[in-house]
C-alpha cells in the first residue's frame, strides 16, 4: 500500500511540476524584467495598450453570437431527432462531425478561397453586398459562421450526452397530457432538463472562440488571440502577462459553470 | 372503456407521427442547410482549387494534379513530413505519459483532486494555442526564465527546435489523453483485478494481461485523436516566431499569404487536401477503435 | 477427481470499516467437501467473510485457516481458492477458452497445455462449443458458468461463489443451481455461497450459516434450520414464522386457548410470543369466531390466509386450496394449532 502511494504522488508531483513551472515562470517573467528589476508594469499597462479592450471586445461579441447561432441551429434539430426522426439521427452525426476531419488551417484556407469569389464573380449581384457586409472588419460575421462550423462536433457531443440523460419522449409527452401545448412542453419540460447539456456546449464553444487565432489571422482579423501575437514583438512581457490572465480566466470561468451547472461535467463524462 | 380509447385514438396517432416526422424535418432543415454553406462552399471550393490552375500567360484555368504534385515535392514534402514526425512523437509520449498520470488521479480517494486534474485538463487541451506557446517563450525560450537561470543555452538548449517543440505540444496533448483515457480507467472493473489474482495473477501480470490489453484500443484511438491534434495544430507553432521546424500548418498559411511560387497560387488548396486526407485516415482509425472499447467498457 | 478436500476455519474474525462493524467475531468451520451457504441480509457480513478467504480482505484481529494452516497473510494470488464473482469479472479481451485458461497460463503451463485443459473444464460446465466466444457474445447465465470453470482451472482446493446467480433471470437461476450442485457434488470440493435467497441457500446447501450484524446467528443442514430455528432473527429470517401472543406458566404456553408444552428453552418473561409457521396453523371457518379473514392469496398447491385476531395481531396460515374456497375477506373464523411443543420468543414490541 505504502509502495503503492510512493508511485502515486511521485507521478503527480512530476506532472505537477511540467505542468505548473511555466505559468509561475510566466509570472517571473513578467514582473522580473532584466534591467528594470520588479515592476507590474505588464499588468498595470494592458487596459491602456492600444487595441486590447477592442479586441477582447470583438471576441466576446463574437464568442456570444457564435454561441447563439449553434444553440439556435442544434438544440430544436437535436430535440426533433429524438422525438421524431430517429433515422436521420446517424446522417446528422456524421455530418456534425465532418468539420473535425477538416483542420481549421485547411477550412480556412477553404474559406478564403470562397472570399475571393466575391470580387471575382459577383461584383454586380446583390450577393457581392452581402460578401463585403460579412466581412465588416467590426463585426466580421463570416468568423461567426466559421466558428459555428468549428464548434459542431463539440456541441453535437455535448448535446448528445445531455439528451442521452433524459427521456425526451417522455417528458414532452407528460406534459402534453398535462395540457401543454408543444412550444410550452418544450420550453418548460425539456429545456430545464438539459440545462447541463447547454451550458456544457457553450462553455466549449466560448472557450474555442475565445482562444481561436488560426481563422482570424488568416482572414485578417483582429480578436483577442491576434491581438495578442501582434503585440508581442513590442511587448513580450505585456503578451505573456495576458496569456496568463487569459488562462486563469477560462480556468475560474470553468470552475464558476461547473459549480453552477452541478451535474455538468459528470452527466457529460458518463 | 379503454378499447374504445383505443380505437378512438389509432386515427390521430398516426397523424401526430406523421406530424413529428414533418416536424423532425423541418428542425434539422435550417441546420443541414447551414452546413452545405458554411462548411460545404469552403470544402468545395478547396477541392475545386486544389485540382486548378492559372494559366500566368493566358490567364485561362484548367484542371490538372500539379498543385497535388508540388505540394509532395521538395520544401513541401519536408513540411508534411515534419509535421508527421512532430505529431507521432508528442503523441506517442504524451500516451505514454498521459496513461501514469490518469491512473494516479483515477486511483486517488481524493474526489478533490480527481476534480481539479480534470478541469484543469479540459482549459489545457481547449485553450492551448496562442498563450501555451508565450508560457513556454517566458519559461524556455531564448530570454525565458529557466533558460536564464539555469544558463541552458550553453548547455545546447533551444526551444525552437525539433524537442522543443514537443515539450510544448505535450503540454496540451497530454491533458487531452488524461481526458480521453480517464473514462476507460474508470471502466475497469474490480473484479477484474480480484478475478486476475484470484486466478494467480501478481499486480503486474495484471497490468500486463488484463489491464492493458484491455486499454489498448482506448490508448491506441487516444493517440490517434492526439496524433490528429498536433497534426492540425497551428496558433502554437505559429506565435513562436523564429520556430525553423518547417510543419504544413507553418506552410499553408505562408503559400495562403501569397508567398508562393507563380503558376501554384492554389497549392495552399493541395496542402489542405493532403491535411484533409491524413485527419480522414485519423478519424478512419479511430472510430473502430473507439467502437471497441466502448463494447468491452460498458 | 479431487484428491484433497480441505477444511476451513475462521477464528474469531473481527472487521471494521470506519464505524461500521462487518464481521463481529465471526468462527465457522467448514468441513472437507462440504457446501455450506452463508446467508443473511445485505450487510450482515457474509461477503466480507467470502473475500477474505479470498484474500482480498484482510481482518483486524482473528485468523483464517485452510487445512489447519493460517492463511490470513497470503496474498490473494497464492491462496488457493476459486472465486466466482456476482458478474462481469470475465476479461472482456479475452474468448471463453482463454479466460478459463488464464489462471494456467500465469503459472506458465504451455500453450497446448492448458488449451485442452480449459476445454475439458469448458466441457465440465456445458458450454464446449462456447470455447471462442468472447464474453459479450455470451448470455449471463452462460457467462457465470465460464466463470465457474475459470474458478475450477487451477484445481482449487476452496471454491467460492459469490452471489454468483443473483444477476439472472429466475429460470437460469434454476438450472444453473442445480448444475453447481452436481459439480461441487462430483469434485467433492470445499465450498462457500454466499447468497440473500434463502430458497437458494435451503436448496443447495448441506449446512446453511445464517449471519447478522457479523455475527454467526446458526449453522445447521436446511431442515434443522428451518424446523429447529436456534434464534428468533433465524426463526423469522428463514422461511415465514408468524407471532401469536401468549403467556408462559410452568414451563407451558397459554396461547389461543390451548395449553402447549415450549420447544427448547424457557424464557424467563411471562408475556412472550409464539412462533408458528403457515403450515401448522389451523384455520376454520366458524359463525361466531372471533378472528377474521383479512386477506388470501392463492399459491398454487395451496392458499395463504392472512387472518386478524381478536387482539389485533396477524397470523399466516396455508390451507390446500378446497379448505380456503370458503374463506373469503371478512369471514368470521377460528383460529388453533396442532397439540405439539411450540417455539416461543421473547415479545419484541
Amino acid at each position: 500500500m505504502a509502495r503503492l502511494n510512493l508511485w502515486r504522488w511521485g507521478v503527480l508531483g512530476l506532472a505537477g511540476l511540467y505542468f505548473l513551472v511555466p505559468l509561475a515562470a510566466s509570472v517571473v517573467f513578467t514582473v522580473d524584467v532584466p534591467g528594470q528589476g520588479i515592476t507590474f508594469d505588464a499588468y498595470t499597462q494592458i487596459f491602456s495598450t492600444d487595441g486590447f479592450v477592442s479586441s477582447l471586445l470583438l471576441s466576446l461579441e463574437l464568442a456570444l453570437a457564435t454561441i447563439a447561432v449553434v444553440l439556435l441551429l442544434m438544440v430544436p434539430a437535436m430535440v426533433a431527432l429524438r422525438l421524431g426522426a430517429p433515422r436521420l439521427r446517424p446522417f446528422v452525426e456524421v455530418v456534425c462531425s465532418l468539420p473535425l476531419v477538416v483542420p481549421p488551417i485547411a477550412f480556412v484556407a477553404g474559406l478564403g478561397t470562397v472570399l475571393k469569389w466575391g470580387p471575382d464573380h459577383l461584383s454586380r449581384t446583390p450577393l457581392f453586398e452581402t460578401f463585403v457586409a460579412i466581412q465588416n472588419p467590426d463585426f466580421p460575421f463570416v468568423l461567426v459562421l466559421a466558428y459555428v462550423v468549428m464548434a459542431l462536433p463539440f456541441v453535437y457531443r455535448a448535446l448528445d450526452a445531455g439528451l442521452r440523460a433524459v427521456d425526451i419522449r417522455t417528458l414532452v409527452e407528460a406534459a402534453r397530457s398535462c395540457g401543454a401545448g408543444w412550444p410550452q412542453a418544450l420550453v418548460q419540460a425539456v429545456l430545464p432538463n438539459l440545462r447541463g447539456a447547454l451550458l456544457n456546449a457553450s462553455f466549449l464553444t466560448l472557450a474555442l472562440v475565445l482562444g481561436e487565432f488560426t481563422v482570424a489571422q488568416l482572414l485578417g482579423f483582429r480578436p483577442f488571440a491576434v491581438w495578442i501575437v501582434n503585440v508581442s514583438g513590442s511587448q513580450a512581457q505585456l503578451s505573456v502577462a495576458v496569456s496568463v490572465l487569459s488562462l486563469l480566466v477560462t480556468w475560474v470561468l470553468l470552475l464558476v459553470l461547473a459549480g453552477f451547472g452541478g451535474r455538468t461535467r459528470t452527466t457529460s463524462r458518463g | 372503456m379503454t378499447a374504445t380509447a383505443v380505437r378512438v385514438d389509432t386515427a390521430p396517432a398516426a397523424q401526430v407521427k406523421r406530424r413529428r416526422r414533418s416536424l423532425g424535418w423541418i428542425a434539422v432543415v435550417p441546420l443541414l442547410a447551414f452546413v452545405a454553406v458554411a462548411f460545404g462552399l469552403p470544402a468545395i471550393a478547396m477541392l475545386d482549387g486544389a485540382f486548378t490552375a492559372k494559366d500566368p500567360a493566358t490567364g485561362a484555368t484548367s484542371y490538372t494534379v500539379d498543385n497535388l504534385t508540388a505540394s509532395l515535392k521538395g520544401a513541401y514534402l519536408t513540411a508534411l513530413l515534419g509535421s508527421v514526425k512532430l505529431s507521432a512523437v508528442s503523441a506517442a509520449l504524451a500516451t505514454a505519459f498521459g496513461l501514469p498520470l490518469a491512473q494516479a488521479v483515477v486511483s486517488s480517494r481524493f474526489r478533490g483532486l480527481r476534480e481539479a486534474v480534470l478541469t484543469a485538463s479540459g482549459v489545457l487541451a481547449n485553450f492551448g494555442g496562442v498563450p501555451l506557446a508565450f508560457a513556454f517563450v517566458a519559461t524556455l525560450g531564448n530570454a525565458g526564465v529557466l533558460t536564464r537561470q539555469l544558463g541552458l543555452t550553453d548547455k545546447g538548449w533551444d526551444l525552437y527546435s525539433f524537442w522543443g517543440l514537443v515539450i510544448v505540444y505535450l503540454y496540451f496533448l497530454i491533458p487531452l489523453m488524461v481526458l480521453t483515457i480517464t473514462p476507460a480507467l474508470d471502466g475497469l472493473r474490480t473484479q477484474w483485478r480480484e478475478a486476475a489474482q484470484n486466478n494467480g495473477a501478481t499486480g503486474v501480470q495484471y497490468w500486463r494481461f488484463v489491464a492493458l490489453p484491455v486499454l489498448l484500443p482506448t490508448l491506441l484511438g487516444g493517440f490517434v485523436l492526439l496524433f490528429g491534434s498536433a497534426f492540425a495544430a497551428y496558433a502554437t507553432a505559429a506565435a513562436m516566431v523564429g520556430s525553423s521546424i518547417p510543419l504544413v500548418t507553418l506552410q499553408i498559411a505562408d503559400a495562403i499569404s501569397g508567398n508562393v511560387l507563380v503558376g501554384q497560387e492554389n497549392v495552399a488548396l493541395a496542402l489542405s487536401l493532403d491535411m484533409v486526407l491524413v485527419a480522414g485516415l485519423v478519424m478512419a482509425v479511430y472510430l473502430p477503435l473507439q467502437r471497441r472499447s466502448a463494447r468491452w467498457l460498458a | 477427481m479431487l484428491d484433497t478436500a480441505a477444511t476451513v476455519e475462521f477464528r474469531g474474525i473481527r472487521r471494521e470499516f470506519g464505524p461500521t462493524v462487518a464481521l463481529d467475531g465471526l468462527d465457522l468451520t467448514v468441513q472437507p467437501g462440504e457446501l455450506v451457504a452463508l446467508l443473511g441480509p445485505s450487510g450482515c457480513g457474509k461477503t466480507t467473510a467470502l473475500r477474505m478467504l479470498a484474500g482480498f480482505e484482510h481482518p483486524d484481529s482473528g485468523e483464517v485457516l485452510v487445512d489447519g494452516e493460517d492463511v490470513t497473510r497470503v496474498p490473494a494470488h497464492r491462496r488457493d481458492a476459486g472465486m466466482v464473482f456476482q458478474s462481469y469479472s470475465l476479461f472482456p479481451h479475452l474468448d471463453a477458452l482463454d479466460n478459463v485458461a488464464f489462471g494456467l497460463r500465469m503459472r506458465k503451463v504451455r500453450t497446448a497445455e492448458r488449451r485442452s485443459r480449459a476445454a475439458e473444464l469448458l466441457d465440465l460446465v456445458g458450454l464446449a462449443e462456447k470455447g471462442g466466444q468472447f464474453p459479450h457474445q455470451l448470455s449471463g447465465g452462460q457467462q457465470q458458468r465460464v466463470a465457474l470453470a475459470r474458478a475450477l482451472a487451477l484445481r482449487p482446493r476452496v471454491l467460492l461463489l459469490d452471489e454468483p446467480l443473483s444477476a439472472l433471470d429466475a429460470k437460469v437461476r434454476l438450472t444453473l443451481r442445480e448444475e453447481i450442485r452436481r459439480l461441487q457434488q462430483e469434485l467433492g470440493i470445499t465450498t462457500l455461497f454466499v447468497t440473500h435467497d434463502q430458497e437458494e441457500a435451503l436448496s443447495m446447501a448441506d449446512r446453511v450459516a445464517v449471519m447478522h450484524a457479523g455475527k454467526l446467528e446458526q449453522c445447521a443442514a436446511p431442515s434443522e434450520l428451518y424446523g429447529r430455528p436456534a434464534t428468533a432473527f433465524v426463526a423469522e429470517f428463514v422461511g415465514t414464522m408468524s407471532r401469536i401472543p401468549g403467556r408462559l406458566a410452568d414451563g407451558t404456553v397459554d396461547v389461543l386457548g390451548q395449553r402447549l408444552p415450549v420447544d427448547g428453552p424457557v424464557p424467563s418473561a411471562t408475556e412472550i410470543d409464539v412462533l408458528v409457521r403457515p403450515e401448522a396453523v389451523r384455520v376454520r371457518a366458524e359463525a361466531d369466531g372471533k378472528s377474521r379473514v383479512v386477506a388470501t392469496s392463492f399459491l398454487g398447491a395451496a392458499v395463504r390466509v392472512t387472518v386478524r385476531l381478536a387482539d389485533g395481531s396477524a397470523v399466516k396460515a396455508d390451507l390446500p386450496a378446497h379448505e380456503a374456497a370458503e374463506l373469503t375477506a371478512g369471514a368470521a373464523v377460528s383460529v388453533s394449532l396442532p397439540e405439539r411443543p411450540v417455539l416461543v420468543a421473547e415479545r419484541t414490541s
